[in-house]
């Protein structure tokens, strides 16, 4: 058979005619809903599911790390096994996004970080209500109510404050960690050469703030830089600038922080064009031009990293980072709100939930959401505090008041993250916690803002230019709208 | 008499269709014949590989994606097309690769010929020191990106230190232009060896006897080198700049495992724009008209080698 080009091209534009259509992609996945969960039969409720195997998709958190060390009180429970994935962020997105498509369940319990797998794919996520609400499962331990209030809109639900879609998870924040042994040593010097109190916390400013840190450059050979910074151009970078534009007044979207704790598909117009923001974005670059010369390259873990390694007095990171710095300084590392600026101080939030594949159906939904129950416990947070693999700090009310969780605050501590409890309950108050944008489209905006700054960080724009760029920039992505 | 039959071989009568044909040959054939059916099952295993998925590329890039529920494409016309063509940060991340490809096959193709020359002078030990040489080509390019992540990291990186040791405060992966050479570096590093290699493979077959006619003439070694070796070995090295062109095209591991395109954007060349579209922000639809654009400036540089090689009767 001789194929001329004719025939070839006809043969092309009929194969792409049909896909155009949908056709062959639409085969990739089918719309078709899942099987329903077997009839509870009575017995005992954890045990219903025995003999499943489910598959849990996680972000490689802290948390995740002691429950895949210490999954055998699950599996005696219940019955159940499960396997874990532990993948980076962006890895798991992917994983998600395509599972979702498939129109299968690969994993069964998906790690819902609220702005790149919940804000954008919740219309294939389990509304959780099913099971909370539903006889034959074992009661969710002291309720809805028992996680803190923010943490479950923020990490839980989208648009629709009625559907659970995740239950809070992990709850890393930022704050302001820096080497007591050092302030001890010169905070009298530093007081009296500055004019004020040095003494870290939310009554700082982030001018203060600022001076601190130069002075520990100027004065202090112990360290390499008096601060430093995650303004790799990553994720991390928003991270860090998002604390400063918020205590300066400025807002990503006219929706302000409704934005980041409800969700929305069309947030408004963006507001990082307004003169809050960028005074916010003149401060931050101040900030890293005296900042550990490593400071354009690190992310939180590499700052994590310097701090660990007595290369920088003070940053700010996520309060995970407690029980590592414990490990590296035992006692040198204290914790404290992050400053204020003209407007109010702002510790931002990066907790995730977990939550169920719209996709999974018959014994493994069921089994899916036992483990969601179970992973998100009382018992199963207070376990992971104490984890040898590390844990994360519980998102639930009650674990705080337990009595060997309040004294842990206090070293010497069997669960070093507790040290920064205090701290924590400044920085979850509703006026205090910062919640970056829920938006379907964030991971674009992300990587806007982030890629913008760190122009402007290797001197390429102005802060001002640099803000009124971007709000130009994350209007036209948000005006593109977005369809999961 | 009119001749209806021909007899070509044989002696047996051939059908009158085919004696038509074999008059006219501009004639199509009617059904797949045998070379056709035995073609067949490698043309639907290749449509199943390459043909449908490129065609659902096609399909992609004219159209928005939906992902839930099952994929399915929604036509939008020309504005994919339309947004890759004016995109000021994808015309930014082609200046980078570019950049990037003159830089990286540039020194690849310098020292890596330099090293062969030298080596090839190598008389006791050759095999030692070649083994040497060619180490960092087996080491995957993950693995050299994690490598020179920490050997440049601003907190315990060596090289930062002994950059540090001599008055250097700098950190390689933090500004724009030290991050775009270092992880140009990288690739240099990892890659030189072949081009080593193919060349080496290409000096063992220079004829001695020219060699010994021209130090007999007296010629320097330079003037052997550029006016002998060279000339003698222009078709190796054809092929040594035509692999690795391909390769410097595609590159993406190192750079996503040591600067993830930044600072500044300064490393972000198309493939890490590709992927950040089509696996970040799931933007298939985009990211299918960048992934044709990039097929399309690969096969022109691949007909550009084509061609170069065929004039120097190479690509039969």
């Amino acid at each position: 058979m001789t194929l001329s080009r004719r025939s070839l091209l006809r043969a092309g534009a009929l194969g792409a005619g049909a896909l155009a259509g949908g056709g062959l992609l639409g085969a990739c996945g089918s719309g078709s809903q899942p099987a329903p969960v077997p009839e509870f039969t009575g017995g005992d409720e954890w045990r219903r599911f025995a003999g499943t195997t489910i598959n849990f998709i996680s972000e490689n958190t802290a948390p995740t790390a002691a429950i895949a060390a210490n999954l055998q009180p699950f599996t005696e429970l219940t019955g159940i096994n499960v396997r874990i994935v532990n993948l980076e962020l962006s890895a798991l997105v992917q994983r998600v996004a395509l599972d979702l498509a498939s129109g299968q369940s690969q994993y069964h319990v998906i790690y819902a970080d609220p702005y790149q797998v919940l804000a954008p794919y919740s219309a294939g996520l389990a509304d959780l209500r099913e099971f909370i609400d539903a006889d034959g499962y074992p009661p969710l331990e002291g309720g809805l109510e028992d996680f803190i209030p923010t943490q479950l809109a923020a990490t839980g639900t989208f648009e629709d404050p009625d559907k659970v879609f995740a239950l809070p998870y992990d709850c890393p924040t930022m704050i302001w960690q820096y080497r007591q042994d050092l302030f001890d040593a010169h905070g009298d010097r530093m007081r009296d050469d500055l004019g004020f109190d040095v003494t870290p916390g939310m009554e700082r400013t982030w001018e203060e703030f600022f001076q601190i840190a130069q002075w520990f450059n100027a004065h202090v050979d112990e360290v390499v830089a008096g601060v430093g910074t995650q303004s790799k151009q990553h994720d991390s970078l928003m991270c860090d600038f998002s604390n400063v534009l918020w205590s300066y007044g400025g807002e990503y979207f006219e929706g302000g922080s409704e934005i980041g704790l409800r969700g929305a598909t069309d947030p408004g117009r963006s507001l990082l064009a307004s003169d809050e923001a960028k005074e916010a974005a003149a401060f931050y670059q101040r900030l890293v031009g005296i900042a550990h010369p490593g400071s354009r390259s690190w992310d939180w873990d590499g700052v994590g990293n310097a701090m660990a390694q007595g290369q920088i007095a003070m940053c700010v990171n996520w309060h995970e980072f407690a029980s590592g710095n414990e490990e590296s300084l035992p006692g040198q590392v204290s914790y404290a709100p992050l400053p204020h600026g003209p407007a109010r101080s702002s510790a931002h939030f990066g907790g995730c939930g977990i939550g169920i594949s719209g996709n999974t159906g018959g014994a493994e939904r069921g089994a899916a959401w036992l483990f969601v129950n179970w992973a998100t416990s009382p018992q199963t947070q207070l376990a992971n505090l104490a984890s040898a693999a590390g844990g994360g700090t519980p998102t639930r009310t009650s674990v705080y008041e337990l009595p060997e969780v309040q004294a842990a605050e206090q070293r010497p501590s069997e669960l070093p993250n507790m040290l920064t409890g205090p701290t924590m309950e400044v920085a979850w108050r509703d006026d205090v916690i910062g919640l970056r944008p829920k938006i379907p489209m964030w991971n674009e905006c992300d990587t806007a803002v982030f890629t913008e700054l760190s122009k402007m960080l290797a001197g390429q724009q102005q802060p001002a230019a640099t803000m009124d760029g971007l709000a130009r920039r994350i209007d036209q992505i948000v005006a593109r709208g977005w369809q999961a | 008499m009119t001749q209806t039959t021909a007899q070509p071989t044989g002696g047996q009568e051939l059908a009158p269709e085919r004696v038509q044909q074999m008059k006219d040959p501009r004639r199509p054939r009617r059904g797949l014949g045998f070379p056709g059916l035995l073609m067949a099952p490698a043309v639907i295993f290749m449509a199943g590989l390459s043909i449908i998925p490129f065609l659902t590329l096609i399909g992609m890039s004219f159209s928005r994606v939906r992902l839930l529920g099952g994929a399915a494409l929604e036509w939008r016309g020309l504005d994919n097309w339309a947004r890759a063509l004016t995109d000021p940060n994808l015309w930014t991340s082609w200046a980078s690769t570019v950049l990037y490809f003159v830089v990286t096959v540039g020194l690849e193709l310098l020292i890596g010929v330099g090293v062969a020359v030298a080596l090839h002078r190598v008389l006791r030990g050759r095999g030692l020191v070649l083994s040497l040489v060619l180490l960092p080509m087996f080491v995957a390019p993950v693995i050299v990106g994690l490598l020179g992540r920490y050997l440049v990291d601003p907190t315990f990186g060596l090289y930062t230190n002994w950059l540090q040791a001599v008055g250097i405060d700098i950190d390689p992966l933090g500004s724009p232009v030290t991050a775009f050479i270092a992880v140009a570096l990288m690739d240099v590093w990892e890659w030189t060896p072949l081009i080593t290699l193919i060349t080496l493979a290409g000096l063992s077959g220079v004829n001695p006897s020219i060699l010994e006619a021209a130090a007999l003439d007296g010629a320097s070694r330079t003037r052997t080198l550029f006016h002998i070796i060279f000339p003698s070995i222009s078709n190796v090295l054809l092929v040594a700049f035509l692999i690795r062109s391909m390769d410097a095209v595609r590159y993406f591991d190192i750079i996503t495992i040591t600067t993830n395109g930044g600072p500044a954007d300064a490393t972000k060349i198309v493939p890490l724009r590709l992927y950040e579209t089509a696996f970040r922000f799931f933007d298939l639809g985009y990211a299918a008209a960048i992934g044709l654009m990039m097929l399309a400036v690969t096969i022109a540089m691949a007909k550009v080698f084509v061609r170069l090689l065929d004039r120097k009767g190479l690509a039969q």
